[in-house]
């Protein structure tokens, strides 16, 4: 016959450890940890996982489900959810500026502002790489590596004939706006990536319509680089064949 | 989902387009300024507009050419040093190479485009082979010049006359593309002018050192000679783009 051990009752409570009693041996669940959250009854979410963050604050501000990763994330910051940029802005992506720029190249005729593109960014000529890739492939060419290393070899060729030409005085022309400024003067080679899918093709309209293309780029290109570079005057011409021929070697990737 | 799974924080909050700005900008700095004496002498590259219209006169018709073909030289700090292409019409520059080259191979694009058999691989290869004539060029020529004696030319003024011979070649390319004869008409033409131009400048090279030129006249004009010939088979090579 088993011997009946007098087992108390289960009870957790949050209050005063005087209700507590002293768990018999080798039965009866363990003491009470000094680290157990809170009742979650007693906040305003109501809460049933019992795993919360370390952080008052930011336990405190989520309002959703609380967050796998909350220990670190208190343990490394600080900061709230609200308190964080937007993810645009965090990666430095600014769609105003791209805009106006597209829109400042746009114009055939009047003539780009510079001041515009003082400060480069790659998000913008990434944005056009890209959808030249994707005219390319309603084409039927896939051409998306290529494109990116044509661009970059383009990209260094410009930047090399450019500082050479001006030597001493290269103005503030980097390999980084030399990439920005490439990107964005192939806007009128994707215009026309995009009107080639409609022409013949091989045909002499086509390359008509392509060297008017390549005319536009060439001249916005120039223009910029003359204006950022502040010193590119006098080899306006010289600058305008190397663009040229940039922008002739895209012009092949869409005509052919 | 919480989207602050960031274990870095506010750490890289905006970083990543400035990591890649300067580290664009500090890779073209030091792309540029590895060799810093070519850069900073930035000889070749003094030219302007009016002397590559010129230049490009004397590369494509030599014999039109009514002055003299010595290169002008100034005392500079004690030494004797030539003038920059802006000064002087028979300095060599590293400009017009290079456009030539660039020319070269967009030529060869429009032309292979315009037999249907265009790639971006044919071009590569394209590209490949007109780097490989360079150098072959490059090689011939330095080979030549010592041979025959002179050999402290510097290496970046032969390779400006080796890329000299692009020029010639892209234009015959480009008469190709509408009509396939002319091209049988006017490459020999331009080989025979980058003959003429090549050899006159060696010529001035070689006059130019200190020794032996004329103590072997004969033997010189013979290796000039074969200087001016080679280079039929060699533009022909060129720009032949079925190889």
């Amino acid at each position: 016959m088993a011997k009946e051990f007098p087992v108390p009752p289960v009870v957790f409570t949050p209050s005063t450890p005087t209700h507590r009693r002293h768990p018999p041996p080798g039965a009866g669940p363990s003491p009470r940890p000094a680290f157990a959250p809170p009742r979650p009854s007693t906040s305003s979410a109501a809460n049933p996982l019992p795993f919360m963050s370390f952080d008052v604050n930011a336990a405190a501000a989520s309002s959703s489900a609380p967050p796998l990763y909350a220990g670190p994330i208190g343990v490394g910051s600080g900061t709230s959810f609200e308190d964080e940029p937007p993810l645009l802005e965090e990666l430095g992506i600014n769609t105003r500026q791209i805009w106006r720029k597209t829109i400042s190249i746009l114009h055939p005729l009047r003539s780009a502002d510079p001041s515009l593109h003082a400060d480069a960014d790659l998000s913008g000529p990434f944005l056009f790489l890209l959808s030249f890739g994707l005219f390319q492939l309603l084409a039927g060419k896939f051409h998306f590596g290529i494109v990116l290393g044509w661009v970059t070899v383009a990209s260094l060729f410009l930047y090399f004939v450019f500082s050479m030409l001006s030597g001493r005085r290269r103005g503030d022309l980097d390999l980084y706006r030399c990439v920005s400024l490439v990107g964005y003067c192939m806007l009128p080679m994707v215009i026309f990536s995009a009107v080639s899918l409609f022409l013949p093709r091989g045909g002499g309209l086509m390359f008509g319509v392509g060297m008017c293309f390549v005319l536009w780029s060439t001249r916005v290109c120039t223009k910029l680089l003359a204006e950022l570079a502040s010193s590119g005057d006098e080899h306006r011409g010289l600058i305008a064949y190397a663009c040229w021929l940039v922008y002739m070697l895209f012009s092949l990737l869409v005509i052919f | 989902m919480n989207p602050q799974a960031n274990p870095f924080g506010s750490a890289l909050h905006g970083a990543a387009p400035g990591l890649i700005r300067t580290g664009l900008g500090v890779y073209g700095e030091k792309f540029l300024d590895s060799s810093s004496e070519f850069m900073q002498s930035n000889y070749y590259f003094q030219v302007n507009s009016q002397y590559v219209r010129n230049k490009l006169k004397v590369i494509l018709f030599p014999f039109l050419h009514r002055g003299h073909w010595t290169r002008i030289t100034e005392p500079v700090g004690g030494r004797l040093s030539y003038k920059p292409p802006v000064q002087d019409i028979n300095a060599p520059d590293l400009y017009i190479p290079l456009m030539a080259f660039g020319t070269y191979i967009i030529v060869a694009g429009y032309a292979l485009g315009a037999v249907g058999r265009f790639t971006p691989e044919a071009l590569t290869l394209q590209f490949s082979k007109g780097l490989l004539g360079w150098f072959l060029q490059v090689i011939l020529i330095k080979g030549l010049l010592y041979t025959l004696g002179s050999s402290e030319a510097p290496l970046l003024d032969i390779v400006a006359y080796a890329g000299y011979g692009f020029a010639g070649t892209s234009l015959a390319m480009f008469a190709r593309i509408f009509w396939s004869y002319l091209y049988y008409f006017i490459m020999p033409w331009f080989c025979l002018c980058t003959g003429v131009f090549l050899v006159k400048t060696m010529k001035r090279v070689l006059l130019g050192g200190p020794r032996s030129y004329e103590r072997h006249p004969s033997r010189n004009h013979y290796f000039l000679l074969f200087l001016a010939v080679v280079q039929f088979p060699m533009l022909f090579w060129l720009g032949n783009i079925s190889g």
